[in-house]
């Protein structure tokens, strides 16, 4: 019995997740060697065409590129302030925790509603951030309709989105760094910074190991209701994602061969990533 | 006691069953106060058929719908009657997912294709059939702000009919600041394809062949002619000289806003705006007018296109469930039901008697707006071109063009590229969708 309770136990976990994860996934593995109609009504058994399709595409060639840049400046745009914005929450002034609580709240918007809000904010005519900018620097900027300004809006969105994760990590990993360390340090003559990037960030590896590796799934895979809101891929597809491009075709268009195919794509991208990162980006992590 | 409760309990089962309705589901894609609009409007069918419960759904944008249908019908539960958007016409039918709303119109005698307004069949009649019952119905129309016309010594009576006169009063629009910066502009329309569509048809020119897709199904791009290039020419010339403000694509509300805002003297959209323009303008406070849309002078006149959704009776339900639908359909597109639905909305009605009531009842004198759009619609010259193309692939098209566009509205492209690399992309899209039927 007690050799079973544990599996009978996860049972129910493991029903939700055959359920809604790996059958679907299977399925779209599945579903990347057909090519269906509109109402699935006639199916077509195509093989690798729907990849050959897809990596004979410049234009998806170009997404993809586009992907790699904005999943890399935000990841590295995320960890870095993240990191910043957390040594200023550990400081003990007052209100730290009004701070904290205020700072996480993008964290609680879902990404639909976080775009609608950049939006607004960045409206042409209604927009606070415009209004700011014509009075002070006096000029008009179109963020949302322009380039590269649109690349620009979303970064800062997705990066305003992504943040406050990170940070709740950070806080917790800084209040476990032992004062006696940074005490003698500083007996030794290490300046401010000097104890930023050589004593703390390196004894929060740990977490950052973790968080880029979770900023690049949230990045990879969320940022479709940013994009979708915020840009809608444009001006001229310049803002479109992989995942934005998968929804596109699966449900704009309804051609879902090409799209598993896509996500299929993606997952197989993802699974490198990680096996590589771990790999490697392991042994650079330190481990108390 | 027991007993009795037992007795209650069966005559209660009894009961419900003598007066079991029939259940019918309706998906739309009407947001807004049109959600409360299609409500009322089944309950009034409701009222006068007992025996049958219309349950009234909106299911998010016309896109949202279509998708919801597929997944309806994948998973063998598909709705009654569902709306769907007029460029999803050729992929239905392809499709064969649908009851041709000719073959109920056909077995019932009480039912007249001849009470609808041609220009309205001309669209939904596809191979001699109608597949769907038309029920919202609109076109292109241009909006201007009187008050603003006025201001920019423009004569507020006289709204622009030829684009030298839209580029000229635009011009007279366009305010800026020291710095180069805008205060008002000329004109805005959503960065939207539908736009592109109604003027080819307005300058009598096809979108695709074999006539628009209507003497056989759709195979190349027809687009790229002199019709195509005027219209982009002028986008340009607009937008390059800050007399228009572009919106994101697709973008409705953000072009009504400009509009009402009184950031842009113009605005082009759907003549199913009609109510809201007027209610916004004077909310805040200035006089609008509707339009013909303005077309090169020396063009030729076709007209514009019918846009909106329609009705589609989806098959696989059971027989009493259709004949329910049936008259469900068929009592959204009486008179009192379409007069409802117009003046709440600005949607055409797709009768004719209609109109001849609207007409009696003195409204049109009172809503001159709305009869702007609807003589545009019948001043349309009907054939193949104005009827407007129906093909598999039209979502598609709208976002190659609407990205195409885009990289002209930021110089990365000619007007003339866009038409060539949205013909050469909609070619390919055409064969890929016609290997598969």
């Amino acid at each position: 019995m007690r050799k079973i309770l544990p599996y009978l136990l996860l049972i129910p976990t493991f029903f939700v997740i055959i359920m809604f994860v790996y059958s679907p996934a299977v399925n779209s593995f599945k579903m990347s060697l057909y090519r269906e109609n509109k109402f699935g009504t006639k199916t077509m058994f195509v093989g690798t065409q729907n990849f050959e399709k897809v990596f004979n595409d410049s234009e998806y060639m170009g997404i993809a590129l586009f992907t790699l840049v904005y999943v890399a400046l935000t990841v590295a745009a995320t960890i870095f302030f993240a990191f910043i914005l957390a040594l200023l929450l550990n400081k003990n002034v007052p209100g730290t925790y009004l701070y904290r609580a205020l700072i996480f709240i993008p964290y609680a918007v879902s990404p639909a509603i976080a775009g609608t809000l950049w939006t607004f904010l960045l409206d042409p005519v209604a927009g606070h951030v415009n209004y700011f900018f014509t009075s002070i620097f006096g000029t008009q900027i179109a963020w949302l309709t322009t380039e590269p300004y649109a690349f620009v809006a979303l970064l800062f969105a997705t990066v305003w989105k992504m943040m406050p994760f990170d940070i709740i990590f950070y806080i917790a990993g800084l209040q476990s760094i032992s004062n006696d360390l940074l005490e003698s340090a500083t007996l030794d003559g290490a300046g401010p910074l000097t104890k930023i990037w050589k004593i703390k960030f390196p004894l929060v590896s740990p977490i950052t190991f973790y968080l880029v590796i979770m900023n690049i799934i949230s990045a990879m895979f969320s940022s479709f209701a940013i994009v979708d809101v915020m840009t809608r891929g444009g001006p001229g597809g310049s803002t479109t994602t992989m995942m934005y491009k998968v929804y596109l075709d699966a449900f704009s268009y309804q051609k879902t061969g090409l799209a598993s195919a896509q996500s299929v794509i993606m997952f197989a991208i993802m699974a490198v990533v990680t096996i590589v990162y771990f790999v490697f980006g392991e042994k650079r992590v330190h481990y108390r | 006691m027991k007993k009795f409760f037992v007795v209650l309990l069966v005559v209660m089962l009894f009961v419900t069953i003598g007066m079991s309705k029939t259940k019918i589901q309706f998906w739309h894609a009407m947001s807004g106060w049109r959600i409360e609009l299609l409500q009322s409007m089944a309950e009034d069918f409701m009222a006068l058929h007992p025996d049958i419960e219309v349950e009234v759904q909106y299911t998010g944008s016309y896109n949202d719908t279509l998708n919801k249908l597929i997944a309806g019908i994948k998973a063998g539960t598909p709705p009654n009657v569902v709306q769907v958007y007029e460029i999803g016409t050729r992929a239905l039918i392809d499709g064969e997912i649908a009851v041709p709303m000719q073959d109920m119109i056909d077995k019932d005698p009480t039912f007249d294709m001849a009470a609808f307004m041609p220009q309205v069949l001309n669209y939904y009649v596809v191979d001699g059939k109608l597949y769907s019952m038309p029920f919202n119905s609109s076109n292109a129309i241009m909006f201007y702000n009187k008050d603003m016309f006025e201001a920019a010594g423009l004569d507020p009576d006289k709204p622009p009919t030829t684009y030298e006169e839209l580029l000229a009063a635009a011009k007279a629009l366009t305010k800026k600041d020291g710095n180069g910066n805008i205060i008002t502009s000329g004109i805005t329309w959503p960065l939207h394809s539908w736009f592109f569509e109604q003027y080819l048809a307005l300058q009598d020119a096809p979108l695709v062949n074999n006539d628009n897709g209507r003497t056989g199904i759709a195979s190349k791009a027809e687009f790229n002619t002199e019709a195509g290039l005027n219209f982009l020419n002028l986008w340009k010339e607009l937008a390059d000289n800050d007399y228009m403000v572009n919106t994101k694509k697709e973008d409705w509300t953000g072009a009504r806003k400009l509009f009402l805002s009184q950031s842009v003297g113009m605005l082009i959209t759907s003549t199913s705006d009609v109510a809201a323009m007027n209610d916004g303008a004077k909310e805040n406070g200035f006089e609008v007018g509707a339009a013909f849309l303005p077309t090169p002078a020396d063009a030729p006149k076709g007209g514009v296109v019918i846009g909106g959704g329609s009705l589609w009776m989806i098959d696989g339900n059971p027989e009493d469930e259709l004949n329910a639908t049936w008259e469900f359909v068929k009592f959204m597109a009486q008179p009192t039901q379409q007069i409802k639905w117009h003046q709440g909305t600005g949607y055409f009605p797709v009768t004719k008697d209609s109109v001849t009531e609207l007409l009696n009842s003195g409204y049109y004198g009172e809503n001159p707006d709305h009869i702007v759009a609807l003589m545009q619609l019948l001043f349309s010259k009907q054939d193949y071109n104005t009827n407007g193309a129906i093909m598999g692939v039209f979502p598609e098209f709208r976002n190659t063009f609407e990205d195409n566009v885009e990289k002209m509205l930021n110089g990365q492209l000619t007007p003339q590229k866009v038409l060539d690399e949205t013909e050469k992309t909609l070619n390919e899209l055409l064969e890929e969708y016609n290997e598969l039927y």
